[in-house]
């Protein structure tokens, strides 16, 4: 049964990152890298779930700025599954940034591969803003993102920290929460 | 009706067509909204499933259509097409038609795809497969539609028939209710006429046997008085000129005289008055009558002759209809006793066969005489008896109640009759009807009286037949002092053989009712068949059948009605012999 509840994940894993177009559609074995595609591919799904204030945008037809930051497997990948991928009307633009300062103008932070306290200084560089943070399996609450990656049962799932959302005034869709695998008030 | 019957009968199909259909309809409708709502709903929620791959999570979204059981299959595609998650469907990729929003029903199957959209991004495609109610099971669900239909149908077929029957038998009703009410009405009215004609019946009926007692009585009175006449006559020949006894048989004569007036009238109510009807111009004899009308009445009655012109004839003795008129003028004077008008009024008249039997009477072609006054009246009792004689309301000593009962004898021997129409304070009027004489004869010049006396008779021989003794004997007397030859019988046997033993007889003087089997009329026959120059002079007591048909004389027939006074005798046997010569 856990087999075949592997063998299931691992093929919607596949399934879902040949969906994306980052790994071909015959790879059957799993890996790191398909584990990274698909977390990269999640990073512009997600946005979708997500509402920011209208002051996050310069204008009406200004893109959404998805930051990288970190050297993560996963950040490499992400401007690949991100090409022609929009946000409502909204063109997705990835950035790379190396350092907090420069994480203002991002609507969606993902932060990994970096140290604890690096970590930490790029979330708070973030608090007050309109920002969505994203870090992959965090252990603490202290250097995780509003939306936190972790592995259950073989999958990518998501772990959604609505408070934390919400201090960054953005709106969580309950749709995503109804699929999170765990969700902090 | 039936048309109407007919035409709610096929509304009432109709009806229940356009249920079946519109219920087809909307049951087609309603399901693809409602399948469309499930895939919709599906689509919306199992975005983050899908966008995540989360096929756990899309399972049981998808898991929640299992509720429906009409829903038969469910499928989740993702953006590529490939099966995700759900039941029903055939593992593999969904065609790429159906990516799009798309309703289709095949079979007993409604198919509909929903694209899963978040924001403006398309993420995959939701399909829902949803049996429909298979045509079987639906047309049950119409079945009771139309056994519901089929009922009311039967209903409203029963309905009008019974309305139709109701109404029928109403109509019925309502006719045979009307001829119930009918028929009582004819009913009523037979009666009532039935009662009428009784009534008239019971009056004739006691008029005739009135009149059968007064006719006996004055018959066996005339001849006592002719008897009581003749001697007094004879008395009254042999004083002298100047003795005192005169005025005894004076008095005794005019007392037989009123006695025979009074019989007079008695037969003539008895219609058994000889009478010598001749056509006669009844508005002539009024307006003839006019003078003496005016000197009887006296000056305080004004007379009205109202005459219509072109007035039919009629066949009757003129004298007896003048009395008659002069008889009821007087009633009319008598009924105004301070003066007024008084009006004869002629028309012709015709009485239909219902009048007729309620007055029974003939019905016919009449003349009638109407002689009304203004004066006070009569109540019905007084008119129901106003014909019987000796019925009078005047005072003692003023009528003899004999008038009118001699006015009704007479026109009921004439054929006619007579009618009184009155009431008390409204004055009266008395109608007399006499049948018209179809025969068209210019009406004669009436008769007068003739002056003629005893004097100047010639010396002819006379028969007497008579078989009271004294009657013939006081005749014989008095033809002999005529200075006639007189032979005389007392039957018609005797007669015959002294015709035989005397053929220079001139004239049979003989009465109409003779003892011994052979009357005077076949006496008269058979004398005049063997002498047939014989002139005939007929006497009676009253008039009887032998010689009266229907209150006439034959043709050619002379009478003279007893008590006769030798003067009236003189003169009718000088007319009879006279006649004789001129026509011998």
């Amino acid at each position: 049964m856990l087999a075949a509840g592997f063998r299931h994940g691992v093929a919607a894993l596949a399934a879902c990152v040949a969906a994306s177009g980052v790994v071909p559609a015959h790879a059957q074995v799993p890996s790191l890298s398909l584990e990274h595609g698909v977390k990269a591919t999640y990073l512009h799904k997600i946005a979708a779930f997500v509402e920011w204030p209208a002051s996050a945008f310069e204008s009406a037809d200004s893109p959404l700025v998805l930051c990288v930051a970190g050297n993560d497997p996963v950040g490499k990948l992400v401007p690949e599954a991100a090409i022609g991928r929009t946000y409502g009307m909204r063109e997705i633009v990835v950035r790379r940034i190396a350092q907090p300062a420069a994480a203002g103008g991002c609507h969606i932070l993902y932060v990994a591969g970096l140290r604890d306290e690096t970590i930490t200084a790029y979330l708070e560089s973030v608090r007050d803003k309109p920002v969505l943070t994203v870090t992959d399996g965090a252990p603490d609450r202290r250097f995780k993102g509003a939306v936190n990656f972790v592995i259950r049962d073989n999958r990518v799932r998501l772990e959604v920290d609505l408070e934390l959302a919400t201090a960054h005034r953005l709106v969580v869709s309950s749709k995503l929460i109804g699929i999170a695998a765990r969700v902090v008030p | 009706m039936l048309i109407m019957a007919f035409v709610g009968l096929v509304m009432l199909l109709s009806a229940g067509i356009a249920m079946v259909l519109y219920n087809e309809r909307s049951y087609a409708e309603t399901k693809q909204a409602q399948v469309q709502a499930q895939a919709a709903i599906l689509a919306a929620t199992v975005t983050a499933a899908l966008a995540f791959h989360d096929i756990q999570a899309a399972q049981e979204y998808a898991n929640a259509l299992r509720t429906d059981g009409d829903v038969q299959a469910v499928g989740v595609y993702d953006m590529e097409g490939a099966l995700i998650a759900g039941y029903g469907v055939e593992p593999g990729s969904l065609a790429l038609q159906l990516r799009d929003a798309v309703a289709q029903s095949r079979d007993n199957e409604l198919i509909v795809t929903v694209p899963v959209r978040q924001g403006l991004a398309t993420l995959g495609t939701v399909y829902v497969r949803s049996a429909l109610q298979p045509l079987s099971m639906r047309l049950e669900r119409y079945a009771v539609i139309a056994l519901l239909v089929t009922m009311a149908g039967v209903i409203f077929v029963v309905v009008i028939v019974t309305q139709r029957a109701l109404t029928a038998t109403n109509r019925e009703l309502v006719r045979q209710g009307a001829d119930l009410a009918r028929a009582n009405e004819e009913l009523r009215n037979e009666i009532a006429h039935r009662q009428r004609i009784e009534e008239a019946f019971r009056q004739s009926q006691k008029m005739e046997a009135i009149g059968q007692l007064t006719g006996g009585i004055a018959h066996d009175f005339n001849n006592l008085l002719q008897i009581v006449v003749g001697n007094l006559e004879v008395l009254q020949l042999k004083l002298a000129k100047d003795a005192d006894e005169r005025r005894f048989v004076a008095a005794a004569l005019r007392g037989a005289a009123r006695g025979a007036a009074l019989t007079q009238r008695l037969l003539a109510f008895a219609r058994r008055q000889p009478l010598d009807p001749k056509p006669v111009d009844v508005n002539r004899l009024v307006v003839d009558m006019s003078e003496l009308l005016h000197s009887t009445l006296g000056e305080s009655i004004d007379v009205d002759a109202v005459l219509a012109s072109g007035l039919w004839q009629v066949m009757v003795d003129a004298n007896q209809l003048e009395s008659a008129l002069l008889n009821l003028c007087v009633n009319a004077r008598d009924a105004m006793p301070s003066g007024g008008r008084l009006t004869i009024e002629t028309a012709n008249a015709n009485i239909d066969e219902a009048e007729a039997r309620e007055q029974d009477v003939q019905p016919g072609a009449y003349v009638l005489i109407a002689v009304s006054d203004a004066g006070t009246g009569m109540s019905d009792d007084v008119v129901a008896r106003a014909f019987e004689p000796f019925f009078t309301t005047k005072d003692v000593g003023k009528g003899s109640g004999l008038g009118l009962s001699q006015v009704y004898g007479f026109m009921k021997q004439s054929g006619g009759h007579i009618k009184i129409e009155s009431a008390a304070g409204r004055g009266t009027t008395v109608k007399l009807y006499l049948p018209r004489l179809v025969v068209d004869v210019p009406p004669a010049a009436r008769a007068m009286p003739s002056a003629q006396n005893g004097q100047g008779a010639c010396d002819a021989k006379i028969l007497i037949v008579e078989d009271d003794d004294d009657v013939r004997t006081y005749t014989s007397t008095t033809l002999r002092d005529f200075g006639y030859s007189v032979v005389e019988a007392a039957n018609a046997k005797e007669a015959l053989k002294a015709l035989a033993s005397h053929p220079d007889i001139d004239l049979l003087f003989t009465d109409v009712g003779l003892a011994g089997g052979m009357n005077g009329r076949q006496l008269a026959d058979e004398a005049v068949r063997r002498q047939p120059k014989l002139r005939v002079l007929f006497t009676s007591g009253y008039a009887r059948d032998a010689i009266v048909h229907d209150g006439r004389l034959d043709p050619g027939v002379d009478l003279i009605a007893k008590p006769f006074t030798h003067t009236a005798l003189a003169a009718k046997l000088h007319q009879v012999l006279v006649t004789a010569r001129e026509h011998g």
